[in-house]
């Protein structure tokens, strides 16, 4: 760490603790003073690798190696436009595919390989997906919504926590107050002896003690609701996987009468059933009635259960 | 002797038996029928070790197909060996007593270092050196090359072994380290290879807890072993902090350099080779893509990375895209390191989970989580096709991967923190990125679910309710045993205050007090004057004890004292320590007499017995808590309170308690043994902590040995000291805590053997 200085006025960080080291898109690095006094104008080149660079591009080194804090930037761009999620792919082999030469994107750029063809081929991937990386912009990845999650549950555990802790301790601090008083009042007005009263307030306190304690463990919060879901969860938004199965196909059901077979309802007329039975009235008709229905009722009625 | 335990036809190797391991062996049994986990608390010196032994071997052979194996899992080195040495005493009563020689296998095993015989190999001192070596001359591409050039040097044991071994059987019987080590020579094979293999199809299995614990190890060593076995973890009263060590990385600024080295040999060795061997980084390539699993063969002898655990969902997925091909997993490295690097220049201490962790680590160098989790996977995959032998170099680079794919899999139970200096040099910049376990029952979790019967035994367990809560399983049996005894050969005294009234405590507001010191050290002085032969004293920490002897020189305690005995001091030096020990024990044995003053949680408190004349008196100055105030038992005190409801209080009180009765049953190793254990504190005496203490030391103390003054403290302990000196023989045990077989099966003597186990 203390080795590491400005290439260009040799100045290190142990010579002086408060140096600030610089780095810009090139990822050569330079401390605050030179950069100061050599980008002026706002803008001019590096002085190891003649890139030309603007004063407003430089940013604190963060990491000992400035490529690093060079990939790292690269990066940060690149996952703005490669934004596409799991989700977004059928397999998952294609997502790690697609992960792979987002990678060799990456490392390309960082080790000014092909840099060209390279930027050419992100230039055509943006203007592809447009739309498809406009819609990620806003999203979160699965795993980080999980991130998230954890990090607020926990937040709320601590924050509830302290919250029990702090009346808990209020509880105690009242009843014990209340316990001191009672027996200075005792103490005053009764005409036991004092021992006695003593030894009885002990006793209160010890019983005060355990009493405190029991509460203690048997304090356990509840963080889920009935329905098993955890209290303060945002339920992750991803859609539901599609669930593949046969559809339902409709099957007549077929019933034994155990009897000769039972003429159709059409049928009773020309077989001359409905001969011996009362016609239906014009009142009777109204209603959708017919002398068939009773009469193939009756049918029915007589027919089944005969070979048993 | 033959005994029925409950129905159960078990050989016992000796003539007489205490009336505990009767009992003892009752409760194993009731847990092996229950096929459940046990918790079983005996005094040491009792004979645990045997009768554990021999009732799980009369199990085996009555039942053998309810449990198939017995895996006995101690501590150090020498534990093992003795372990195998009373199941060799035990298996030639067998013999004895049935007449046919039993196909019983039982084995030792333990790392390379103890069991190579290869002459090069073998002359290296450390054992990392060791696995490296080892590694370099029997990994699997370093065979393959031999086919091509025969000038390749490879392990003729190891070759021996791999060509015929593996079809002939380990003949069975008893095998120690040596054991192993002389069938190895006889036959040219490799003993270690031999042993790992033989485990599968051992009866009897004694070796270190890593292998079952230690994620990166167990699941090579132990994946195989049969579900009915009955593990048994022995002196088990500290597994809760074995396994958080198995599953937490420390990080230095030392070894992030030390990975960037490492990354920078692999850069170079990949740009080697897709010079001449592009192939081989296609052929990794193409696995990796297609999510094949290595091949399952070639890994034995690859053994020095294996992923901690993962869950088996994520393994059978393929490596995310981004880590596929070798110049993108270095530079992710790359990033990684620089991302550590930059945390570690902090100025403050921070503390942060897991799941903070990664998102500073996306916003801040763009990695994702689920690279992240396959960092330790694709190194391991990354390492084998490069072919690179000195395996031991990149531990560095190993331990931050695993470190990646811990922090990843686990959003709870872990904690990181980073602090720039240490807390006694705060001058001094020496950063350290801490990532701790707080949950024991993370490591060993695989372990019950995995095996029929786990018993987790010791002579100091209590308070026993609390080992099934921080390691969260539901034990059938929960026992204590005490010790019966034909005298009271064991004499707590708990000494309170000075002869000048003032309280004895190594409390932190008066630890520095004159007045404590001087009672400190006039207790000590006038326990020399009366106790035989040797003395050992513990204290709380290193700088206490440094600080008290410097006073104690000062006001020439140490010159009385040193009339009466000499001085030995522990150091934090192994070498020194052990010198220091040889000469206590010389000491002891030509009867000028000695005190050692040892620090608890030390190396003399933890393996170091005190025989009989080696070890009259034990005093513990003080209560030896853990440094409260550093910010990773901070951390684990709070997620014991919120997980588990166990209030700091109570831990930090077990947790010094269990460590006082560890240091102060040094000194009792057995009935014919006798020995002073003296608390010196006032805050013994209160009932919190009293009643932590075993069982076994809380029924000798009495009402009359608490809150004691030194000159009580002497006048019982001449006492005491005087009944001791009497000759006492075996027969003035026998019948009392002593049992031939007939008093054994008195109605009466079975009586009171039930009272002897005590159920939490």
């Amino acid at each position: 760490m203390d080795d590491q200085g400005c290439p260009r006025c040799k100045t290190t960080k142990y010579r002086n603790p408060s140096l600030k080291l610089m780095v810009n898109v090139c990822g050569h690095t330079l401390c605050e003073s030179c950069v100061d006094m050599l980008f002026v104008r706002g803008s001019g080149s590096c002085v190891q690798c003649n890139t030309p660079l603007r004063k407003s591009n430089f940013r604190v080194q963060l990491f000992e190696d400035p490529a690093i804090d060079k990939e790292v930037e690269i990066r940060k761009k690149v996952l703005k436009i490669y934004n596409k999620r799991e989700f977004d792919f059928p397999t998952l082999k294609e997502y790690n595919d697609y992960l792979e030469q987002m990678e060799d994107i990456v490392y390309n750029l960082t080790n000014n390989s092909d840099v060209e063809k390279t930027k050419q081929m992100m230039e055509q991937y943006q203007r592809e997906n447009r739309d498809v990386i406009q819609r990620n912009k806003v999203k979160l990845t699965r795993e980080q919504e999980e991130l998230e999650e954890i990090l607020l549950l926990e937040q709320q555990n601590i924050e509830q926590r302290r919250l029990e802790t702090l009346q808990e301790e209020q509880r105690q601090l009242q009843a014990k107050r209340k316990n001191k008083q009672a027996l200075l009042d005792e103490l005053e007005s009764s005409q036991l002896p004092a021992a006695l009263l003593l030894a009885k307030h002990k006793d209160r306190a010890s019983q005060l003690e355990t009493q405190i304690e029991k509460q203690k463990q048997n304090v356990k919060p509840t963080n889920i609701f009935s329905t098993g879901i955890m209290m303060g969860q945002t339920v992750s938004l991803a859609p539901v996987t599609r669930v593949e199965e046969v559809l339902y196909v409709y099957q007549p059901i077929h019933i034994d009468t155990y009897g000769p077979p039972i003429p159709e309802l059409e049928q009773l007329g020309r077989l001359g059933y409905l001969n011996h039975v009362r016609t239906a009235s014009l009142m009777d008709q109204a209603g959708g009635y017919t002398s068939g229905l009773a009469c193939h009722r009756a049918v029915q009625d007589a027919f089944s259960g005969l070979f048993l | 002797m033959k005994l029925n335990i409950d129905g159960l036809l078990v050989y016992f190797p000796y003539d007489y038996i205490y009336p505990e391991q009767y009992s003892y062996m009752l409760e194993l049994k009731r847990t092996l029928d229950a096929k459940g986990h046990g918790v079983l608390e005996m005094p040491s010196g009792t004979g645990k070790t045997i009768s554990l032994l021999s009732l799980i071997v009369a199990y085996q052979t009555t039942f053998p197909l309810e449990v198939t194996k017995l895996i006995y899992c101690s501590r150090t080195v020498p534990e093992i060996e003795k372990v195998v040495e009373e199941l060799r005493k035990l298996m030639d009563y067998y013999a004895k007593e049935t007449g046919a020689k039993s196909n019983f296998l039982a084995l030792a095993l333990s790392s390379r270092k103890n069991l190579c015989i290869h002459p090069e190999v073998s002359s290296l001192r450390f054992g990392k050196e060791v696995d490296g070596k080892c590694h370099s001359l029997t990994a699997s591409y370093i065979r393959a090359q031999r086919h091509s050039n025969p000038a390749q040097p490879v392990c003729n044991f190891y070759e021996e072994f791999d060509s015929v071994g593996r079809q002939v059987p380990i003949p069975s019987g008893i095998y120690n380290l040596d054991d192993l080590k002389d069938f190895g020579r006889r036959k040219g094979w490799c003993p270690y290879f031999v042993a790992r293999y033989s485990i599968l199809h051992a009866n009897i299995v004694v070796y270190s807890y890593h292998y079952l614990l230690d994620p990166k190890i167990a699941d090579l060593v132990s994946k195989e072993l049969a579900k009915k076995s009955v593990v048994v973890f022995d002196e088990a009263h500290n597994i809760d902090n074995v396994c958080i060590d198995s599953m937490s990385v420390n990080i230095t600024r030392r070894t992030l350099d030390r990975s960037q080295a490492n990354v920078e040999t692999l850069q170079n060795t990949i740009n080697r080779i897709k010079e001449t061997d592009a192939a081989k980084l296609k052929e990794e390539y193409r696995r990796l893509v297609e999510g094949l699993k290595e091949a399952n063969v070639a890994r034995e002898t690859d053994i020095y990375l294996s992923n901690p655990v993962l869950p088996d969902e994520i393994l059978k997925e393929a490596i995310p895209g981004s880590i596929r091909t070798a110049e993108h997993f270095v530079g992710f490295m790359k990033r990684f390191l620089e991302y550590l690097k930059s945390r570690l220049r902090i100025h403050h201490v921070v503390q942060e989970s897991a799941p903070q962790f990664l998102k500073d680590i996306f916003e801040k160098v763009c990695i994702d989580r689920k690279p992240l989790r396959f960092c330790a996977e694709r190194l391991r995959s990354l390492l084998r096709t490069l072919e690179i032998a000195d395996i031991a170099d990149f531990s560095a680079i190993t331990l931050i991967s695993h470190f990646a794919t811990l922090v990843s899999t686990y959003s709870k139970g872990f904690t990181i923190i980073i602090e720039p200096f240490e807390d006694r040099t705060p001058t001094i910049a020496n950063p350290v990125l801490h990532f701790s376990c707080m949950d024991p029952s993370i490591a060993i979790k695989p372990v019950f679910g995995r095996f029929q019967s786990v018993i987790i035994t010791s002579g100091t367990l209590s308070p026993l309710d609390i080992y099934p809560r921080i390691l969260d399983f539901r034990p059938v049996t929960v026992a204590s045993f005490t010790m019966t005894l034909a005298r009271t050969c064991l004499c707590p005294l708990i000494v309170g205050r000075g002869n000048d009234q003032v309280a004895m405590t190594s409390k932190f507001e008066t630890r520095e007090d004159f007045a404590v010191i001087r009672n400190y050290g006039n207790l000590l002085l006038e326990m020399s004057a009366i106790v035989p032969d040797g003395i050992v004293a513990f204290f709380t920490s290193y700088i206490y004890m440094e600080n008290i002897v410097a006073s104690w020189y000062e006001q020439a305690i140490l010159e009385n004292i040193q009339r009466n005995k000499l001085i030995f001091i522990e150091t934090q030096d192994a070498a020194e320590t052990s010198m220091a020990l040889e000469k206590y024990q010389e000491a002891c044995e030509n009867g000028r007499g000695a005190i050692l003053l040892s620090v608890a949680r030390g190396k003399v408190s933890e393996g170091i017995d005190f025989v009989h004349h080696f070890g009259r008196a034990v005093i513990m100055f003080g209560v030896p808590y853990v440094y409260t105030q550093s910010r990773i038992l901070k951390a684990r005190l709070e997620y014991l309170r919120d997980q588990f409801q166990i209030r700091e209080n109570d831990f930090l009180t077990f947790d010094a308690m269990r460590h006082a009765a560890q240091c102060v049953g040094r000194a009792i190793r057995g009935k014919t043994d006798y020995g002073l254990l003296i608390f010196a504190d006032k805050r013994y005496a209160r009932a919190d902590k009293r009643g932590k203490l075993p069982r076994w030391i809380q029924e000798h103390l009495t009402d009359g040995s608490l809150n004691l003054t030194i000159d009580e403290t002497v006048q019982l302990s001449k006492h005491f000291l005087r009944q001791m000196a009497q000759p006492f023989r075996r027969e003035d045990q026998l019948g009392l805590s002593l049992l031939t077989l007939e008093q054994l099966q008195s109605e009466d003597m079975l009586k009171k053997i039930a009272k002897i186990a005590q159920q939490a």
